[in-house]
């Protein structure tokens, strides 16, 4: 059962899933439910990641690890699904309002579907460079380096997640206008083993080149940084993910200041101003 | 004999290593250079002020395991990538090729090898050493890059995508490689103190150590 959930996974990574034929009617038929799953498990993951660095922080100090690091590391575990669940609730609905305003035929299904599997590119980005958190959080005490590393990861993932959404949506749109793949021969002495090569290379990241609905797309690019200011306040809402080694435990921090200014005041603090 | 002739072949780049031949035999035979290679350099290495046995054998050991855990740490975003950008079916061809790309390394640090003990000889200065490793260890990972490239050719000719990963590859494992080998300190050992596997105390991260060096620098 896992295993088929992964395999769905793995199918969306690999691009299976949203190749032209399975597109071909303006939908998206994919199966995510699995996916979901293994999307929240490997968000877990990369919540304990973070969480790891309270606790071996304490783990060395006098103090053996305290019950605040291990409550630090639940809930992050707890609160890594939920930004993304939550920034999803706050974006989704603007989305849909203005897809269908702009006369595009996907449907709600089609829309969710595809946003699932955004968040499943997103968090297997995101659990893969886990290890890499870990590490730094073992070898480091700098608390605003380790800010600036989540951050760095998260937007890696991020960005891939979102490159595939709008790749995705470009595709579906050429589906849709029922253009043939490979798109146009322009040059006929051009060969037929470039063409064939071109046809290939496919993968869930290709660029493509064809009349998009450019509407449709335009919304999905508007959205696409409304989706990533939202998330990073979010994420600022809902911290502490790390854990500050000078402050107490708590689930959530008071409500001020922005996810920007304090980032520009990581990076300065890093840097010893 | 035999198989020091193998060993130039990872230096050639040639093809077997990475695609086609037999898997197990390029494997073993990457691996063992690693060891063997790596171990020498890292002998080298802690031979700083006199040959201190442990010194030299910690950091023998020391050596193999830098390259192999920033290797396992950085393996799985680079999955997860190559993936996504539709490359899965060449996995194991790029993975062989990096894995052969760290076996040269060691190989490129061994024949510096010599360099390293001729400086150990002409200067007492511990800070001087560090500073020489840390050359020594630059001129040889952009050598390898050399062979990365090499080894990569015929990837990048089946898919110029590729080209991304290998890039991608070298910035992840850079990143996590430098503050592994800061981890892993002491590799010279400061001679006239007790030897450690590891020093304590010393982790530390050694970007914020870096950049605090330079605003001093810069301040002072």
């Amino acid at each position: 059962m896992m295993l088929k959930w992964f395999r769905q996974l793995d199918g969306i990574l690999r691009g299976d899933a949203i190749q032209i034929p399975a597109l071909k009617h303006g939908r998206i038929d994919m199966p995510v439910g699995g996916v979901m799953v293994v999307a929240l498990i490997l968000a877990m993951v990369y919540g304990v990641c973070m969480g790891a660095y309270a606790i071996i922080r304490t783990a060395w100090s006098d103090t053996g690890v305290t019950d605040d690091a291990v409550m630090q590391m639940v809930a992050s575990a707890v609160k890594l699904p939920l930004l993304f669940f939550l920034t999803l609730v706050v974006t989704f609905p603007s989305l849909y309002v203005f897809n269908a305003l702009v006369g595009s035929r996907l449907s709600l299904a089609s829309v969710g579907r595809l946003l699932v599997a955004m968040v499943g590119v997103m968090m297997a980005v995101l659990a893969s460079l886990g290890p890499i958190v870990v590490f730094f959080s073992a070898s480091t005490t700098s608390y605003p380096f380790m800010i600036l590393l989540n951050v760095t990861a998260a937007s890696i993932a991020g960005i891939l997640g979102l490159a595939f959404l709008l790749r995705t949506m470009g595709r579906l749109v050429m589906a849709q206008n029922r253009i043939d793949f490979p798109v146009v021969q322009t040059d006929e002495e051009s060969g037929d083993i470039a063409q064939e090569d071109e046809q290939q290379i496919s993968s869930s990241l290709d660029p493509f080149q064809a009349h998009t609905d450019t509407k449709a797309t335009a919304v999905f690019k508007i959205w696409v940084v409304v989706f990533a200011v939202a998330g990073a306040q979010m994420s600022w809402v809902l911290r502490p993910f790390i854990g500050s080694p000078d402050m107490e435990f708590t689930w959530f921090r008071e409500r001020n200041s922005s996810f920007f200014l304090e980032v520009l005041k990581s990076i300065a603090e890093l840097l010893g101003a | 004999m035999n198989s020091l002739l193998r060993v130039d072949d990872i230096l050639r780049a040639k093809r077997w290593l990475v695609r086609g031949g037999n898997h197990a035999r390029s494997l073993i035979l990457v691996v063992w250079t690693m060891i063997v290679f790596g171990g020498i350099y890292g002998s080298v290495m802690g031979s700083f002020g006199g040959a201190r046995f442990y010194q030299m054998l910690f950091s023998a050991m020391k050596l193999p395991i830098l390259l192999a855990a920033t290797f396992i740490l950085s393996l799985p975003s680079f999955f997860v990538v190559t993936t996504l950008l539709g490359l899965r079916d060449d996995f194991a061809a790029s993975v062989r090729a990096i894995v052969a790309t760290q076996a040269g390394l060691t190989i490129i640090l061994f024949s510096l090898s010599p360099f390293t003990l001729l400086w150990y000889v002409s200067f007492d200065s511990y800070d001087a050493a560090i500073l020489f490793n840390l050359l020594i260890f630059t001129i040889a990972s952009v050598s390898s890059q050399w062979l990365l490239r090499r080894f990569y050719r015929p990837l990048i000719l089946s898919n110029p995508r590729h080209r991304l990963m290998m890039w991608s590859w070298l910035v992840i494992y850079a990143f996590v490689g430098i503050q592994m080998g800061w981890v892993l300190r002491p590799f010279i050992g400061y001679p006239g103190t007790a030897t450690t596997f590891f020093r304590a105390g010393a982790w530390g991260n050694a970007y914020s150590e870096v950049l605090q060096i330079a605003w001093r620098f810069l301040g002072a």
